[in-house]
């Protein structure tokens, strides 16, 4: 039984033709999204690990090492089980960095487009002879299926014409898979789907065969049990497993190539969407889906033994389809390999073709992408040029190794090869000290001893038994070679990595790197600012580097990933923008040409390159975290929580800001008592709060007081409420060392915290207080009042009952003068009462402006004096009658009425109170002085607190001096109380006041 | 990293256990998918350990 050549190439065209329209219908979405986001799909993509060696390779290795075939799955197995040690920490630097390869991946690690060259060029390297194996198994099948049973006497020539033909129709497909997309960033749907569509294929065809083998072969399990039985030797070939040290060194091989190998890490992690699927789905479902996969193996092999075919061992199963006489069992062996083969080519030639325009191309062409041409279709083309090149090489290099090597050792040369990136992957992740000297040194050595030892005897008479000097077992067989090689190779590649990185300075960027990549959280940059300020801006200086188009494009995408405006203005947020920029280009540039256009284009600032740590983005990122801290890492996260809850909720505004003034916090109460929110402004700088709060702040923060009492806000806005804001300000520095002291903190510059209290309810009560002893006073006047009004008006009534009979005019006249000056009299007193009653009126507006001293004085005398009932003491006015003050008149009388009212009720009968003054350059001091009882020395540093008072009860209401410190302090001036001053019975009190000196303008003058 | 406390415990059991594994699955005349049974093992203990953990971790 045997096929024309023309019906394989058809059905090889049919086939990728339904895998493509597979894939077509997924990208369409005529395929519901639901069944291709399923995990079930992303696991079963991820089987792409098992190519052409899984479906024929492995029956060879089954059959000269028995069960130690199953490493080759095992290795894979254990890296998805323990997929939390090195598979979720790329995962989350590939999401979040955009990086979609190896390469990518070590680029970003260390900093260096050279790394990414020589990864992206060593990985073409090592993948050539994985890219051979699979282009060898499907044209030897298609020789086997052309030429029937005959191959064995044909199985050492090649099949170069059949090889090319599949190369060609595979580049052709291969394109028209991978280059749909050109970033990263967005899922090939269709890729993966058809990947999962193969790899059910894959598995449907190797079942077929194991059912074929067990009933058409063995007649049901119990035939195949009884054949074994009967054949000790066959079922013996599971006791002969690999050395412990092989088998060891085979599993490490396959663990490692689950992650190194670029056609696994693209389907692993540039092609997953939810990180659900790669932590929960494959940790079960990959080892579910292998061990089915390994399943067919044995049965298959044994049946091979049994018909005693006569193909080379990889080809059992279309032996025994050819023997069988069944076209069903030949055409599932042949598309076994075909789908493992076409799967592992496209994926793997696409991650290549990716790391070359990324790492060679670009890099190398110094970035002149062509603004003028459209940037995506540039990179459309190159990647295709690149998948025609590496599918090419693949061939050229099944030419030139002539046959030589069976699919194994193929595959283990190309593992051995991947193997050497294993510690450059382990270090990314675990090792922060590790450089980039360390990494290229290290991989040049392992590569050269795999070169030697693996890669040169396939296409060489070069035999590595020479090098037994080595390796002293490397002489016993093949198998030992193997071990030797991976062993070596990564021994001495690990080695060196770890002595240059030890001995080796690392570059600065590097190490940023390396604590990004080993930490848990991923976003810790430090706070830097942008030369930039909009995100138009960007666009504009990005079209340099990407053409206007593109450069417009990836800003507005960005932008639209961070749900941000096109005003973006804030610091913080143009961070972000730049951050997301960068990553978005990384997954369309790759990391390198990315951070280098980045740089180039929208450069941080150089003088605030020792910025602190973005504390709004830590946090937001802590929040938005959703892990299960556990241990001191959870009691730490508690901690911060309640600290943050505690500042959020303290009933005080806290803000607190960066030393290049960037809002890091702003709590509610700074909300409520600003109006301002907090999303608002949180990264912004201080110069972009809107008035008033800009300047009050702007100027507290660079002011040399650390303190102020009392500020008044004046808003624009005119509800009652923000009419009467009162606020203090209060500043401390965050030092960065606790041994740092404010004040030397605020001189260096350091970050900030200022309290923002709202006291405009403590205010209004002053007031409301101030008023309420006004009219106390006033009250305790009336009776004087009364009487001082009543005297006049008793002269009046005598004069209008004189002036009832008197007819001179002369005498009328003088009457009338008489009842004037009475009035006059009366009009005096009324007004003072009425001007000391509407004394600082509720508006609490202090209005300075210059006032006469002695004036004031007397008037707060002669109201004193209004009071008959209280005692008789002598007040003695010396103040000059020029000097003026900057005050307000009215509060200032109100200051005197207080301080001279309790003057006289601490001096006994015809006490004495002297009021004098002088100036002293700017400033004017006024004494109030008595000869009473003062003050008794331990209750001086009380007397200016509100209802303090040594008056008995009733008497006082220990306001008068509170109050007097308040209005002083509002006018600028300061009170002071010194007391006794002299000795006795009465030894005095004086109450000094200092207010500034002022003059009368020429407007006030007319 | 968050290294999963009970794969640790796996991974250390099966370290302590493999000889005896080991032995079981070579033991002459036992049946040629004993090792499928262990493997079965392992993805039932890794399902077991994916549930406890549903949340989006990045």
């Amino acid at each position: 039984m045997s096929y024309s050549l023309t019906q394989i190439v058809l059905f090889i065209v049919a086939y990728l033709t339904v895998l493509f329209g597979v894939a077509y219908l997924a990208d369409r979405g005529t395929i519901p999204k639901k069944v291709t986001h399923h995990p079930a799909v992303y696991v079963l993509s991820l089987g792409v690990f098992a190519g052409a060696l899984a479906t024929n390779g492995t029956i060879e290795l089954a059959y000269n090492y028995g069960y130690s075939f199953l490493l080759y799955y095992l290795g894979a197995v254990m890296m998805f089980v323990m997929a939390t040690v090195l598979l979720m920490p790329l995962l989350r630097l590939c999401r979040i960095y955009q990086l979609s390869s190896l390469a990518d991946v070590l680029t970003f690690r260390f900093r260096s487009p050279r790394v990414g060259a020589a990864i992206t060029i060593a990985m073409c390297i090592t993948l050539l002879p994985l890219l051979a194996l699979q282009i060898q198994v499907v044209a030897n099948s298609i020789h086997i299926l052309a030429g029937g049973a005959n191959f064995v006497e044909s199985s050492g020539q090649r099949q170069d014409g059949l090889a090319l033909l599949f190369c060609i129709i595979i580049i052709v497909f291969s394109i028209l898979f991978g280059t749909r997309h050109v970033s990263s960033q967005h899922r090939n749907t269709g890729l993966v789907t058809a990947i999962a569509f193969e790899s059910l294929v894959k598995l449907a065809a190797l079942f077929i065969l194991f059912f074929a083998s067990i009933y058409g072969v063995f007649d049901g399990f119990n035939g195949l049990n009884e054949w074994l039985v009967q054949n000790p030797d066959s079922h013996n070939i599971l006791d002969k497993p690999m050395r412990g040290d092989s088998a060891r060194g085979l599993l490490l091989i396959f663990f490692a190539g689950a992650v190194c190998m670029p056609h696994i890490f693209h389907m692993t992690f540039a092609e997953n969407t939810d990180s659900r699927d790669l932590q929960h789905s494959s940790t079960w479902g990959l080892p579910l889906y292998l061990m089915l996969l390994s399943l067919p193996i044995l049965p298959v092999t044994w049946a091979g033994i049994k018909l005693e075919q006569s193909l080379p061992l990889e080809y059992t199963g279309l032996a025994i389809g050819l023997i069988l006489g069944s076209t069903q069992i030949s055409v599932a062996a042949f598309v076994a390999g075909l789908s493992a083969a076409s799967a592992t080519i496209i994926v793997t030639t696409l991650a290549l073709a990716n790391m070359c325009v990324n790492h060679l191309v670009l890099p190398l062409r110094g970035l002149q992408i062509d603004p003028d041409k459209n940037l995506y279709t540039q990179l459309k083309w190159m990647r295709r040029s690149f998948i025609t090149l590496l599918i090419l090489g693949g061939y050229i290099f099944h030419l030139v190794i002539g046959g030589k090597g069976s699919l194994s050792q193929l595959g283990l040369v190309a593992f051995i090869g991947t193997l050497q990136f294993l510690p450059g992957v382990v270090a990314t992740l675990y090792w922060p000290a590790a450089n980039r000297k360390g990494l290229l040194t290290g991989l040049s050595a392992g590569l050269a001893v795999w070169f030697i030892a693996m890669l040169l005897p396939i296409f060489s008479n070069f035999e590595p038994q020479s090098l037994s000097f080595l390796y002293p077992t490397w002489l016993e067989d093949t198998e030992s070679v193997w071990t030797a090689a991976a062993m070596l190779s990564l021994a001495i590649n690990t080695a060196l990595f770890a002595v240059v990185s030890i001995l080796t300075p690392a570059h600065a960027e590097e190490v940023i790197a390396a604590d990004i990549c080993s930490m848990d959280d991923l976003n810790r940059p430090a706070r830097q600012l942008l030369s930039l300020h909009s995100p138009s801006e960007f666009a504009e200086q990005l079209a340099s580097a990407l053409g206007e188009s593109a450069a417009n494009d990836e800003v507005s995408r960005a932008l639209t990933d961070l749900q941000f405006n096109s005003d973006e203005s804030r610091p913080y947020a143009l961070r972000r923008l730049r951050n997301r920029i960068e990553a978005n280009l990384s997954g369309l540039l790759g990391p390198a040409v990315a951070h280098s256009i980045l740089n180039r284009c929208i450069p941080f600032r150089p003088e605030l390159h020792e910025g602190t740590e973005d504390i709004n983005l830590i946090e937001r990122n802590l929040d938005r975290a959703q892990m299960k801290f556990t241990g001191m890492a959870a009691d730490l996260d508690n901690l911060r929580r309640h600290y943050r809850q505690t500042l959020n909720k303290l009933p005080i505004g806290v803000c607190s800001l960066g030393r290049d003034g960037e809002l890091l916090m702003w709590n509610r109460v700074m909300e409520n008592i600003t109006g301002i929110s907090a999303p608002a402004v949180l990264g912004s700088l201080l110069d972009s709060l809107p008035q008033p709060w800009r300047d009050i702040l702007t100027k507290f923060a660079a002011g040399e007081e650390d303190s102020v009492m009392k500020l008044q806000v004046g808003l624009n806005n005119s509800d009652d409420k923000s009419r009467g804001l009162w606020i203090s300000l209060h500043r401390a520095a965050i030092a960065a060392s606790a041994d740092t002291d404010s004040a030397s903190a605020i001189e260096n510059n350091e970050d900030r915290v200022i309290l923002v209290e709202d006291i405009s309810h403590s205010e209004l009560l002053e007031e409301e207080l101030i008023h309420s002893e006004r009219l106390a006073s006033i009250g305790r006047l009336a009776a004087g009042v009364a009487h001082e009004i009543g005297n006049p008006v008793t002269g009046i009534a005598c004069l209008a009952q004189n002036l009832e009979y008197e007819t001179e005019p002369t005498e009328i006249r003088h009457m009338a003068h008489d009842i004037l000056t009475q009035t006059d009299r009366v009009s005096r007193i009324v007004e003072s009462l009425v001007n000391f009653s509407h004394t600082g009126s509720k508006s609490g507006e202090t209005r300075l402006s210059p006032s006469n001293l002695a004036d004031c004085v007397d008037e707060a005398i002669s109201l004193l004096q209004l009071d008959h009932e209280a005692k008789p003491v002598m007040f003695n006015n010396y103040c000059d009658r020029e000097l003026v003050v900057l005050a307000d008149s009215q509060r200032l009388l109100q200051v005197f009425i207080n301080l001279l009212g309790n003057a006289r009720d601490a001096c006994q009968d015809e006490g004495q109170v002297s009021i004098a003054a002088n100036r002293d350059e700017d400033l004017v001091t006024i004494d109030v002085e008595d000869n009473g009882s003062g003050v008794q020395p331990h209750l001086l540093n009380q007397v200016f607190e509100p209802f303090f008072t040594t008056k008995d009860p009733g008497e006082g209401t220990g306001l008068g001096l509170a109050l007097v410190y308040s209005i002083m302090e509002d006018m600028n001036g300061s009170v002071h109380l010194k007391s006794p001053l002299g000795e006795g019975e009465f030894p005095g009190t004086r109450v000094s006041l200092q207010l500034p000196s002022s003059a009368y303008t020429e407007d006030f003058l007319i | 990293m968050y290294i999963n406390r009970a794969l640790l415990l796996i991974a250390g059991i099966a370290f302590i256990l493999f000889p005896m594994i080991e032995e079981w699955i070579s033991h002459s005349g036992s049946q040629w998918y004993r090792p499928y049974q262990i493997w079965l093992l392992i993805i039932i203990a890794a399902y077991w350990n994916q549930r406890s953990r549903s949340s989006d971790e990045l």
